[in-house]
């Protein structure tokens, strides 16, 4: 029996999109992109086309009552990826609507035939499809020139994109049936926020990732976030992640030893508290000391820059950042909160992880990921898609997430899905005691692993971070109701 | 009364070849249209003109070929060809084909000039008219986009 090779596929260039794709559109294949006005159908094919190019290909664009070929080449020319050289030898631009009106459908397919033989094209671009469908006196006859669009595909082993509006009067849509694939653009706009998606409904002869994915327009050209939760987690044991044994601790000997020493490797950890609890602070000094061990760091955050953070570690004794950053062992990375897509910045994080490879990873505000998703439902499978990667990329991760009440005998964690991502858990508050408001410190969960459970106060002071042993004789003290051992024994509580 | 000087736009784009007709009949000129090179050439053949304006990228036969085929034939080799291109990187500076260039979008002004320039400043017909409007300076000319 003769092997069966898989098919042929020719990337699109635009890796977000080639993932979904399984490799790339197929060799002799016929793509419907479809979507709104807006939606980046053209600056995709054009992409397309010069991706093609750029590794020897020869592609054509035929547009039919589309935008003019001067107009779309100054909407383009801000993109990175248009590159002038590769036209006409490589891209080649034709007006098919002239022969279309002149001649009807017959004469757009002989004119499609004549360019791809004449400038052997392997791909080829028809923007406005819509218009050849409007221009076909009956659907029959439409049903006919996508046919003889396939056969030339089969024939000349060139893979077809048609450009079409989504929104049309006519609800024939014969071109989904007789194409290879439909992916469907959409561009809406959700509390304020323009939110792009792209989503396949259908192709032939491949596994795509199913469901909507993030689009974002940029000078880079259309980009696909897939959604992150779709990621395959690496490998945990292959080569480039040393696995050891060595606890990752803050550097402050009574937190450590409160951990029995430190997290073990890919461990992921939150930091739960509210505003003005000591969160950030703790985080950086968990980075500081990796730092000062001569181990790589990563800060990823989203609330207050960098800098700022910075002098703030160096004015509280938290030292050895700005060196780390100068030598190259730590890395800050800051988002804004606002206008993200969560699979952008899972991306990022992902990226940064996996090309520093730092040992330590601090994410400063899991909310700004939260303020950035599209579909709340998704966070839990956000976080666990993130976490499980991070984990398997061996990198040692603690996180803040801030709790909504300041003073409260019932404290949430704030964001659905959460725990179930993390494996250690410290809670960080504030609590009145004997007239003073103090910053406390407790271990919630250590997964398989011992910890002391003690509620410490936790100060900060100009040397660094300490912690005290305030309330070895009171209870309750996390619920706000702080009493001494003495006193609950006068009440009868024993 | 002297005739009309005669020009053949060629360009494959809807709207963009009729828009130019129409605004160089306004100045008088007698124009004919082709959506390719081909054309083009079987028009030559019926009747000579006195300019060809042709767009770069086009099926069947190109503006390059376009002129290639001009300037070795006997009868059209002395025919003034303008190229219209919104890509001029694709054609080389000094390329003999071509006596001149227009660069997309550009204005009736600039389109007038060429032409003119092209027909060694013949004037053409109707060129008593207060034919440029005052804004046209400020006014491009783009391909018009059918679509709206």
């Amino acid at each position: 029996m003769p092997e069966s090779r898989p098919p042929a596929r020719r990337p699109t260039g635009i890796a977000g999109l080639d993932r979904i794709l399984e490799g790339g559109l197929l060799a002799s294949g016929v793509y419907l992109v479809q979507g709104p006005p807006g939606a980046g159908k053209t600056i995709l094919a054009n992409q397309a086309c010069f991706h093609h190019a750029s590794i020897g290909g020869h592609a054509v664009y035929v547009t039919l009552l589309a935008e003019s070929h001067s107009r779309m080449f100054g909407h383009l020319r801000r993109m990175t990826f248009f590159n002038e050289a590769a036209i006409p030898d490589h891209v080649y631009y034709i007006g098919g609507y002239s022969a279309l009106a002149s001649g009807g459908l017959e004469a757009l397919v002989t004119l499609i035939r004549g360019a791809i033989q004449k400038h052997k094209a392997t791909l080829l671009v028809v923007d406005g499809l819509i218009s050849a469908q409007e221009s076909s006196p009956t659907d029959q006859a439409f049903k006919k020139f996508l046919h003889e669009i396939q056969t030339l595909a089969d024939l000349t082993e060139c893979t077809v994109i048609l450009l079409t509006n989504a929104e049309r009067a006519s609800g024939f849509f014969p071109e989904h049936t007789m194409v290879d694939g439909v992916l469907h653009l959409t561009d809406e706009v959700s509390e304020l926020r323009p939110l792009r998606h792209i989503r396949v409904l259908k192709l032939r002869g491949s596994a795509p990732v199913r469901g909507l994915h993030s689009v974002r327009i940029t000078d880079k050209g259309f980009e696909v976030r897939p959604r992150i939760e779709t990621l395959s987690p690496q490998e945990p044991m292959r080569e480039g992640v040393p696995r050891d044994d060595a606890k990752l601790g803050f550097g402050v000997a009574e937190i450590d030893a409160m951990l029995r020493g430190g997290f073990r490797q890919g461990a992921v950890t939150m930091l739960l508290g509210s505003s003005g609890s000591g969160k950030t602070l703790l985080g950086m000094q968990f980075l500081s000391e990796g730092i000062k061990r001569g181990e790589t760091a990563l800060y990823f955050g989203f609330y207050e820059r960098p800098e700022s953070i910075l002098a703030k570690c160096q004015r509280v004794g938290i030292g050895g950042l700005n060196q780390g950053v100068e030598q190259g062992l730590a890395q800050l990375l800051w988002h804004r909160p606002v206008e993200g897509v969560i699979d952008e910045l899972g991306e990022s994080l992902i990226h940064t992880v996996r090309t520093l490879r730092p040992r330590r990873l601090f994410i400063d505000g899991m909310e700004g990921f939260e303020r950035a998703t599209d579909f709340p439902e998704r966070l839990s499978h956000v976080y666990a898609a993130i976490a499980q990667e991070l984990e398997c990329l061996g990198v040692t991760t603690i996180y803040t997430t801030e709790t909504r009440e300041l003073f409260a005998q019932r404290i949430e964690v704030p964001i659905h899905g959460l725990s179930a991502a993390t494996h250690n858990i410290i809670l960080l508050r504030h609590i009145e005691h004997r007239a003073s408001m103090l910053r406390v410190m407790v271990i919630l969960k250590v997964r398989d692993d011992d910890y002391d459970g003690r509620m410490r106060e936790l100060r900060i002071t100009d040397h660094g971070i300490q912690l005290l042993d305030t309330f070895a004789a009171e209870s309750r003290v996390a619920s706000g109701g702080g009493v001494s051992n003495e006193m609950r024994l006068k009440d009868g509580e024993e | 009364m002297p005739t009309a000087p005669s020009i053949l736009i060629v360009d494959d784009e809807f709207g963009l070849a009729e828009m130019l007709r129409e605004m160089l009949r306004e100045y008088g000129y007698d124009v004919s249209l082709a959506i390719n090179g081909r054309l083009a050439l079987d028009i030559l053949k019926e009747r000579p003109v006195d300019l060809v304006i042709t767009d770069m990228m086009m099926p069947v036969m190109d503006g390059g070929e376009l002129a290639s085929e001009m300037r070795t034939s006997e009868t059209h080799r002395g025919i003034p060809i303008v190229m219209m291109t919104s890509l001029p990187a694709a054609i080389p500076r000094q390329d003999p084909r071509f006596d001149a260039v227009l660069r997309k979008p550009f204005t009736p002004e600039h389109l007038l000039t060429t032409v003119r320039r092209c027909l060694d400043a013949s004037p053409p017909a109707n060129d008593s008219l207060p034919a440029l409007n005052p804004r046209a300076d400020a006014l491009k000319v783009r391909d018009p986009d059918p679509s709206r």
